[in-house]
Order: structure tokens, then sequence, then C-alpha cells
């Protein structure tokens, strides 16, 4: 996918040609999921991690959205990598705005993204890290 | 130069060469440039035997006598001066206005205004595949009723209205019928004659002319009033005033020309396009045809496409310039309203492409577009949740 349309920046458009992070990870006891959205709403997001001495060893996304959610979707599974369960609870849609630019009207998009980053820590494999 | 596959001519259509050579010659110098109401001299004569011919290739378009045609600026103006204009000038008699929900808006923003005037006006729900059918403006008809508008096909779906059996109903009541024609002159038969129309409007650009001139041609036996719009110069017969642009109407009446001459071939072979482009596309699951299967204008095709999101499939087809089903703005976009009449949920609504082929498009382009499309739409639904693959 190769487009000009200057809604979308360099860093969303490169994230939404790649897809990097796309697909699933098989259900394990070292894997966890995390979902939120609705498709009726225009924005779905699945989260599956492995996690490995607690902390995130590899991340896959799929999501049903406009190409700045995927491409938030697709950077997210590189920026949790190596974060902690914690860390995943903190996690705020502002840093993905922030890191790809992504205009105003597409912050609501965006929460979805952390609901589910947020339902992923929820899920966490094994004894929890500490009390939610 | 773009490599862009163009599948858009229902927003617009390039202007044909033809036409482009025909403006031309009403432009330089040298030209037929003077002002045609300056009748005093040769070139105003000229110009005005100009605007005149191509009065009568409008009229010979849609069936009417050229003293029937009243150039205005596009379809939207002649919309709004013949609603508005026919509205106002018979409000003495009724204030009640029938249309549907899925016109055009320049024919439900008119009907608005004229609702700040105290005016009643009923919007007609199509049926799911998009067709108001005559028994439903026979229901919606009272005794104050002055006007009936009903657009032939729809901009966003196709599909075709029965504008013959709604104007027989209009006239055997007395009331007058309205028809936006800017999707179908040029390319399906209009007979205003015939399908009792009293107000058909009409624009250039739709059929390979230029942007920026139309028409309204309106009944004249038995005469038919009108309040103008514009008041100025007094041209057009008072209806339109302002001076008449010589090279768009001339483009007007070229492209007109040309469409009557060439509307057989051209709809045989549009719809040919379309047909193959449908079946390219029916073949991918989820795929499903907005409005009527076979009452539509031969150049559209809309789609809903579930599984994927509107924005992402439009942000996937770099390479074709087409429509969505959204009203899109810069920074948001609405389900469209026409596909919401017709009980497409929000999310098919937003997941809708509208195709439209024109008379330069090819088998190659539509073969094009069946590859981007099914590519566009595996790729985003292998990265959806619920995707079984």
């Amino acid at each position: 996918v190769t487009t000009d349309d200057p809604r979308y920046g360099v860093d969303v458009r490169r994230r939404v040609a790649s897809l990097r992070g796309a697909g699933t990870l098989g259900p394990a006891p070292d894997v966890a999921s995390g979902r939120a959205g609705d498709r009726e709403q225009g924005a779905e997001v699945v989260l599956t991690c492995r996690v490995v001495e607690q902390r995130v060893a590899d991340v896959r996304f799929l999501a049903f959205g406009c190409p700045h959610l995927l491409a938030a979707a697709s950077w997210l599974t590189d920026r949790l990598r190596g974060a902690g369960r914690e860390e995943l609870l903190a996690w705020d849609w502002r840093e993905a705005a922030d890191a790809l630019d992504v205009p105003p009207a597409k912050f609501g998009r965006l929460l979805t993204l952390q609901d589910a980053v947020r339902d992923l820590a929820r899920n966490w494999p094994g004894p929890p890290a500490s009390t939610v | 130069v773009s490599d862009t596959v163009y599948l858009d001519n229902a927003a617009t259509t390039a202007v044909d060469p033809r036409v482009v050579a025909e403006i031309i010659e009403c432009l330089g110098p040298d030209g037929d440039f003077a002002n045609p109401s300056s009748v005093g001299h040769e070139p105003g004569r000229r110009a005005r035997a100009r605007v005149e011919q191509a009065r009568a290739e409008v009229a010979a378009l849609v069936g009417a006598d050229p003293s029937q045609v009243i150039f205005t600026s596009g379809a939207t103006e002649a919309d709004n001066l013949a609603i508005l204009g026919a509205a106002r000038f018979y409000a003495s008699r009724g204030r009640h206005v029938v249309t549907s929900r899925t016109e055009h808006p320049a024919v439900l923003d008119a009907c608005r205004q004229l609702e700040r005037e105290g005016f009643e006006v009923t919007y007609l729900k199509p049926g799911a595949d998009g067709i108001v059918e005559p028994a439903q403006v026979e229901a919606a008809l009272r005794s104050d009723t002055i006007l009936v508008s009903l657009m032939h096909v729809n901009n966003e779906i196709g599909v075709a209205q029965d504008v013959g059996a709604v104007g027989a109903l209009c006239r055997s009541r007395g009331v007058l019928f309205h028809v936006d024609a800017a999707q179908s002159a040029g390319k399906l038969p209009i007979d205003v004659g015939g399908d009792c129309i009293d107000l058909l409007a009409l624009t250039a650009h739709k059929v390979h002319g230029p942007k920026g001139v139309g028409a309204l041609c309106m009944r004249r036996e038995p005469r038919l009033g009108l309040v103008p719009l514009l008041h100025g110069g007094g041209q057009e017969r008072g209806l339109r005033s302002g001076t008449v642009p010589t090279h768009q109407v001339v483009g007007l009446g070229a492209a007109f020309r040309i469409a009557a001459l060439e509307m057989a071939g051209d709809a045989a072979r549009i719809a040919a396009l379309r047909e193959r482009l449908w079946l390219g596309l029916s073949t991918l699951p989820g795929v499903m045809l907005n409005g009527h299967p076979t009452w539509r204008v031969p150049g559209i095709l809309s789609i809903a496409v579930d599984g994927v999101e509107g924005e992402s499939l439009l942000y996937a087809l770099p390479g074709l310039a087409v429509s969505s089903g959204s009203a899109c703005a810069s920074t948001h976009s609405e389900p469209s309203y026409v596909l919401r009449a017709l009980g497409r949920s929000d999310r098919l609504a937003q997941s809708t492409l509208r195709l439209s082929l024109g008379r330069f498009n090819t088998a190659a382009e539509v073969d094009y577009a069946i590859t981007a499309i099914t590519a566009a739409v595996t790729r985003l639904r292998a990265v959806a949740p619920g995707h079984d693959a």
C-alpha cells in the first residue's frame, strides 16, 4: 500500500504498508490475550502476548478500524516488548498518538487500543505481580 | 499525469475532447466570446446563435422544446430554482411538498428551506432496494400538495425511479412534478412530455461536459410559474439573471448532443463493464450490491463490503479513484444517509464503495479494479479480529 494522502503521516503510512506484528499467538499457558472495542462502532482490537519471566516477549495484534488504528496497533507490538504487567496497566493512548502524529479526530480509536492493553494486563498469565 | 484508474464518474467526468474543442471556439479573441445578450453587433449575434443552438441540443436530449430550457450554473441551482421557485409561486394553492429521503442535498436542503418558510414536506422512505413506489407517492398526496420532487437516478447507488409512473400520477392530480436528472441525462432516455415532468434539473459535468453549467427544463403548456432566485439583467426570460456564459453553455449543448448520438452504444458498453466489475467482485465473500439489481443506470455500482472498515479500504486503494459510503470530511466521516435509508447498518454503510464508470473507462481498468479491491479486502480481513484463515 502506498499513498500520498496528507491525512496520514509518514509513520502511519509505513506501518500500514507493513502491518508488522499482525496476527495472533496460539493458546498456551504463557500466552495472554486482551480485547476491546466493537466492530459496529468502527474499532476493534485483539492483542495476544507471550510472557517470559514476567515480561512481554512477543506481541501480535488483530484490528478492525481506520488506518491510524491499524498503524498504532502495529506500533504497539514493538512498544510493549519487554514491558511488565504494571507498565501495561499504566500505558496511555497518548503515547501512540504522539509517536504516530494521530489527529485529534482519531483519539477515540486509540482509546480502544488502551482498553485492549489493559485487558491484556488483566489476563496476564500466572499469578498477578501485584493487586490490581 | 496520474496513474490512478478513475472510477468516480458519478462525482464528475472528464470533459470529452470534442466538447473541449467547441468550448475553446468561444473563448479566444477570434472566437464567439461576445455577450450573447449584445445582439446589437455581429459578435454578439454569433454568440447568441451558439447559445440558441445549445438550447436546442439540450431540449432535444429530453424531448423538450428549446423554449423550455433555462440555463443555470448546474443542477444544484436548477433544483433550487425548481423547488423554491415553484413552491413560492404556488404557495397560495397549498404548502405541502413530497420528496424522498434519498434525494441529493440540493433537493433536501431546498426542502428544508421551504420548511423554514412554513411549508410542510413529506420525506418518503424508499424500499431496501432504493425504489420509491408510485403508490407511496400517491398515498402521500394531499389536497394542499403542490409539488413532488423525485430524482431519476440516485447518485450514490445508481437506482432509477419510475418517473413516468410518478409523473402520470402527479399530472392526474394536478400536482407539479420535479425530477433531478443530474445522474441520468444522457445515460437513460428521458422524455419530459411522455413522462409528465414539469421541471427537470440537468447538469453538464456528469456527462463529459464542463462543470459550472446546467439547465432547468420547465413546462410551457400550460405555462408554469416560478419565482426567480436571482435578480438582475433579466436573462433567461427573467428567471435566471446573469450573463449567459457562452462557452459553458456551448459545452453543455455539445456534451448533450454527443450523449444523444452515442447513448445506446455507451450505455451498452458501460453496462457490460459494470457487470464485469460486479461479477469479479461478487466472488468475494461478504460483498453485497446496494440497490435494485436491474432498475439502475449503466455506470454506477455500489457495493457494501462486510468485514473491512471503510476508511482503511479506501486507503488501501491508492491506485483507484472511487467514492466511499461516507460523507467524508477532512477529519471525520458520517455514514451515508442514503444507505441508512435503505436499511444498511452504519458499519456496512461505512464499508461501501461506489464505483462509477464513464465513456473513457476500459475493460483493463475494470480488471485492475477487481484485482486491487480483492487484494485490499483480503489483506484487511486477514488482520481483523474474527478472521478464520
